[in-house]
C-alpha cells in the first residue's frame, strides 16, 4: 500500500481516480491545486505524486519546481498524468525528466484507470 | 442582431478549438466512469447522464452562438422575464451542479420588469456560463461551493448572471481570456483549469443579440453576467 497525492483539479475525475486507486489498496489524498498539494505533502510525505499540469493559478510545472526545492522530496516519483499532449512540451521533456524529476508521462485522455494504477505500481517498485 | 461587420470566421474557429478542447473533459469523465462501473459492476449512471447532458448542452449552445455570428439567422428580440429565465437556467444546471457538489441558489429578490432579449439565447448563454463556473469552482479550493444565479440593477440596465466567491473573476481576466482563447489551453488561467469554453460560447451568443458579457459584483460575490435593457414601455403600463 502506498500513500499517493493526486493533483487533479476536476472534481469528478478526482473522485473516480481516488475510488479506483483506493480499490487497488492505495491511500490517496486528492488535491485540486498546487498549494494544497504542498500542504498535503508537508503533513504526510507521499510515496508517489500524480500530477495534472493544467491547474488554476500555479501550473503543474511550478508545483514541480516548488516540490523539488525541498531535499526530502527530491526522490519521490512524480507521474505526469495530464490533458496536455506530449507534443506540446516535447522540447521541455528533458527539463521535466532530468531537472525536475518527472518519472513518467501519461496522456490522460488515453490512459485507463488500470493504466494509471500500473504506472504507479511500476514507479513504486523502481523506488523500492 | 449580429453585427455582420464584426463577423469573423476566425472567431468561430477559435471558439471551435476551445469547445473541442473543453469537450474532451466530459468525454474523459464518461469513459473513466464507465470503466470504473464495469470493473465494479456498479456504474454511476446518474452522473454519467448529467455529464453527457452538459456536454450536449455545450455543443448546442456553441452551434447557436456560431450560427448567429456567421449566418443571417437572427433571434427575435422580445420581452423576457429575467426571473423565469434564471429559474429555467437553474433547472438545467441542477444535475451538473449536484455532481460537482456545488449548491445553486436563485436570488431574484426585487421587482424587475421585462427586459428586451431573446429568451432562448439568454438562457443558453446563462447555462453555458453556469456550467463553466460550476466545474471550475471546486478546482479553486473554494471553501464555499455555492453559485448564485442573480439579477440586479446597474447603471447600464439590468444584469443577470452567475456569482461565486471567486474574486479572480475580474474584467481584466475576462478581456485577457478573450484575447488568449485561440492560443492558450487555459485562457482564464486564474479562474478555470479548462479552456472555459462555456464563457466564450456565452460571449458569442450575447454578442449576436447585441448584449454584453461583463464581470460584475452581486453583494459580496464576483461573477459574470449579461447586461440587459429594460423594456421602458412595459414599465409605463
Amino acid at each position: 500500500m502506498a500513500h499517493i497525492i493526486l493533483i487533479e483539479p476536476d472534481r469528478l475525475l478526482a473522485q473516480i481516480y481516488c475510488q479506483s486507486l483506493t480499490a487497488a489498496r492505495h491511500s490517496v489524498i486528492p488535491c485540486a491545486s498546487a498549494q494544497a498539494a504542498i500542504l498535503a505533502a508537508d503533513q504526510q510525505t507521499p510515496d508517489v505524486v500524480v500530477l495534472e499540469l493544467q491547474l488554476i493559478e500555479h501550473s503543474g510545472i511550478e508545483f514541480l519546481y516548488e516540490f523539488r526545492s525541498y531535499t526530502e522530496w527530491q526522490n519521490i516519483p512524480v507521474i505526469l498524468h495530464t490533458q496536455v499532449p506530449a507534443g506540446e512540451f516535447a522540447s521541455n521533456w528533458q527539463l521535466l525528466r532530468d531537472e525536475l524529476g518527472a518519472s513518467a508521462y501519461l496522456y490522460k485522455p488515453l490512459t485507463s484507470l488500470r493504466g494509471l494504477t500500473k504506472a504507479i505500481n511500476t514507479n513504486l517498485s523502481l523506488v523500492a | 442582431m449580429a453585427d455582420q461587420a464584426n463577423v469573423s470566421p476566425i472567431l468561430s474557429q477559435q471558439l471551435l478549438l476551445n469547445v473541442a478542447e473543453q469537450l474532451k473533459l466530459p468525454l474523459l469523465q464518461i469513459a473513466r466512469q464507465a470503466e470504473y462501473g464495469r470493473l465494479t459492476n456498479q456504474p454511476d449512471l446518474k452522473t454519467i447522464q448529467a455529464t453527457a447532458d452538459t456536454a450536449l448542452q455545450l455543443l448546442d449552445n456553441y452551434l447557436l452562438g456560431v450560427r448567429l455570428n456567421v449566418s443571417d439567422q437572427q433571434l427575435s428580440i422580445e420581452q423576457v422575464s429575467i426571473a423565469s429565465v434564471l429559474y429555467d437556467a437553474a433547472q438545467q444546471l441542477d444535475g451538473f451542479a449536484k455532481s460537482y457538489g456545488v449548491a445553486l441558489e436563485l436570488n431574484i429578490a426585487g421587482k424587475f420588469g421585462p427586459v428586451m432579449a431573446n429568451r432562448q439565447g439568454l438562457q443558453s448563454a446563462l447555462v453555458s456560463l453556469g456550467a463553466a463556473m460550476i466545474e471550475a469552482l471546486p478546482a479553486q479550493e473554494s471553501p464555499d461551493l455555492k453559485i448564485q444565479l442573480a439579477t440586479h440593477r446597474c447603471r447600464y440596465g439590468i444584469v443577470a448572471g452567475l456569482y461565486s466567491d471567486v474574486e479572480q473573476l475580474t474584467s481584466k481576466a475576462l478581456n485577457q481570456g478573450r484575447r488568449l482563447q485561440a492560443v492558450s489551453r487555459q485562457p482564464l488561467i486564474n479562474v478555470s483549469h479548462t479552456s472555459a469554453a462555456g464563457v466564450f460560447v456565452a460571449d458569442a451568443i450575447l454578442h449576436a443579440m447585441q448584449l454584453k458579457l461583463k464581470t460584475s459584483r452581486h453583494h459580496r460575490l464576483y461573477g459574470l453576467g449579461a447586461v440587459l435593457k429594460p423594456n421602458y414601455q412595459m414599465q409605463l403600463v
